[in-house]
């Protein structure tokens, strides 16, 4: 049980912020419309809270901070040969 | 060996040397030049003198124009126009710069770059390189920005901050480029192109190439056809943001979005987290609301149920059932009997009907019908005949009473002549002598003579 609710999580996790989002969009949207069955959306307003807490989490990652390109990379060998 | 210093024996201030060539210069050149030239970082001063330059392809030779020369100017000057100025040479004493005092300045049609600039576009757009059908659409949440502009430039901490300030959530990724001078357009088309090659590991959302303002010679770059192109061919949205708000390059014409400036950048390229927050936030209610009232739905309609009599009597139900059942069963058995009994009436009804037609009852009844009706004729015939017969015997008694010999059964005669025959009605048909003949009945008959008559 907690390992599938585990496995749900990490799948939350690996969502992109504008795919958790639009998940979370279209979960409030089927539950206001009473479309899905009563224990369905038990399930969903438990999706639905842990993809507001994983876009929170986006949101709160702030770190003004500017990485640059490494070096390495920059030296690939297409690149000075590429125009 | 000696050096110069000991060989030569007089020894110059500075200022005489910058002297010197001032002379040297005037008493070597024309009085008055007239040069054809396109003009570079122009400025005009407080004072109403402007300074700037005027370059070809390979030079660069800085200006001057005094207040008074500058009024009789009616066109406006600006950078990348062509002009043809009159003036004459002059060096600068104290900074041993020389410079061209300009007299009179007029335009020669428009400036090289302009013109370049002018023609890029016109070439690019009947392409379609600036049609709206090829602009990628932004990502509405960037998690990671690539800027693509100079490390040391202060277009980096624009778009930074201004990112930042709406949107701190996002990684910015500099990749350093040289956004000027020669060679710059074509490093950053292999910067974009580079990034396009490498972005399944690099995971940028949004390119960002800009610079800060300049004159149109420090932003050429930006108007390269190799850029235009990379621009173009990139897989990862560009928004270009170059120079002043006034300035339009052909990067910011093929970029998917511009932004006017790179302070704008932020505007363009990211959400206000604030907003995004605050529509969270919304969400979250939205979601535990409906939730809840549909939970809320649920529970009304369980008590509903519970309240239901099946629940409060479960065996209600049951009986109830039972008891349709009994009944039914009660109506199926009447029925069945009643069908029955119906059935057994009926198969009695027609043998009865049967039995009462039996033919020797029938054959029977019509004898004596026929019988009674046959003594009924005899009757009628007999009595119309005893009827008649009294009649004719009636009719008879009174014929025999018409004739007129009856009469004399009851006693009475006829008396007749014997010699007429007639009959003796009266005394005068006879006479004395007169044989008369008596008729009595059954015809006996007498004969007489009259002796006497009495007349009356």
């Amino acid at each position: 049980m907690s390992t599938e609710q585990e496995q749900k999580k990490d799948e939350v996790t690996a969502l992109t912020f504008e795919e958790a989002i639009g998940q979370l969009k279209e979960i409030v949207a089927r539950i206001e419309q009473g479309e899905i069955p009563l224990q369905d959306s038990l399930e969903q307003y438990e999706k639905g809270m842990v993809l507001i807490r994983h876009c929170r989490g986006i949101l709160q990652k702030a770190e003004k901070r500017i990485e640059k390109i490494s070096k390495e990379e920059l030296k690939e060998p297409e690149s000075q040969n590429d125009t | 060996m000696q050096t110069p210093s000991q060989t030569r024996t007089k020894i110059y201030t500075v200022t005489q040397v910058n002297s010197l060539v001032k002379d040297a210069l005037q008493a070597n050149l024309p009085s008055w030049l007239t040069i054809r030239g396109e003009i570079t970082d122009w400025k005009q001063h407080q004072s109403g003198h402007c300074y700037f330059s005027l370059k070809d392809e390979e030079s660069i030779l800085p200006c001057a124009m005094w207040r008074s020369n500058f009024s009789k100017v009616k066109f406006k000057p600006g950078n990348g126009l062509a002009v043809l100025v009159t003036g004459s040479i002059d060096l600068y004493v104290p900074q041993g710069r020389y410079k061209l005092i300009v007299e009179e300045m007029i335009p020669a049609g428009m400036g090289a770059l302009q013109l370049a600039f002018e023609q890029m576009v016109r070439k690019l757009e009947s392409e379609g390189l600036f049609s709206e059908a090829h602009k990628k659409p932004l990502p509405k949440y960037p998690q990671r920005i690539g800027i693509l502009t100079s490390e040391s430039g202060a277009a980096l901490h624009d778009i930074a901050d201004s990112i930042h300030n709406r949107w701190p959530c996002t990684r910015l990724v500099l990749y350093p480029v040289p956004v000027q001078g020669p060679g710059a357009a074509e490093a950053i088309a292999a910067a974009i192109a580079d990034v396009n090659r490498r972005n399944d590991r690099l995971k940028l959302d949004v390119l960002i190439v800009g610079r800060g303002g300049g004159s149109l010679e420090d932003l050429w770059a930006f108007n390269e056809e190799v850029l235009a192109r990379a621009i173009f061919a990139s897989r990862i949205p560009i928004i270009s943001a170059v120079g002043h708000e006034v300035d339009v390059t052909v990067a910011d014409l093929v970029a998917d979005a511009r932004a006017s400036t790179p302070t704008k950048a932020g505007v363009v390229a990211v959400p206000n987290r604030e907003d995004v927050l605050s529509d969270l936030l919304h969400q979250e209610r939205r979601l535990g609301g409906s939730v809840r009232s549909r939970f809320g739905l649920c529970c009304e309609y369980l008590e509903t149920i519970l309240a239901s009599s099946a629940f409060r009597n479960p065996l209600l139900a049951v009986r109830n059932r039972e008891q349709y059942l009994d009944d039914l069963g009660g109506d199926l058995d009447d029925a069945i009997r009643r069908g029955f009994f119906d059935a057994q009436k009926q198969i009695q009804n027609c043998q009865e009907q049967v039995a009462r037609i039996e033919p020797h009852r029938l054959l029977g009844r019509m004898t004596v019908e026929l019988n009674h009706w046959a003594g009924r004729s005899l009757a009628a015939v007999t009595l119309v005949f005893n009827r008649k017969t009294l009649q004719i015997i009636a009719q008879e008694n009174r014929l025999v009473g018409l004739n007129p010999k009856s009469v004399l059964n009851r006693g009475y005669s006829i008396t007749l002549h014997k010699r007429s025959g007639r009959v003796v009605r009266a005394v005068k048909d006879v006479q004395i002598g007169d044989v008369l003949i008596t008729e009595l009945a059954d015809e006996q008959r007498f004969e007489s003579k009259v002796n006497k008559i009495d007349k009356g």
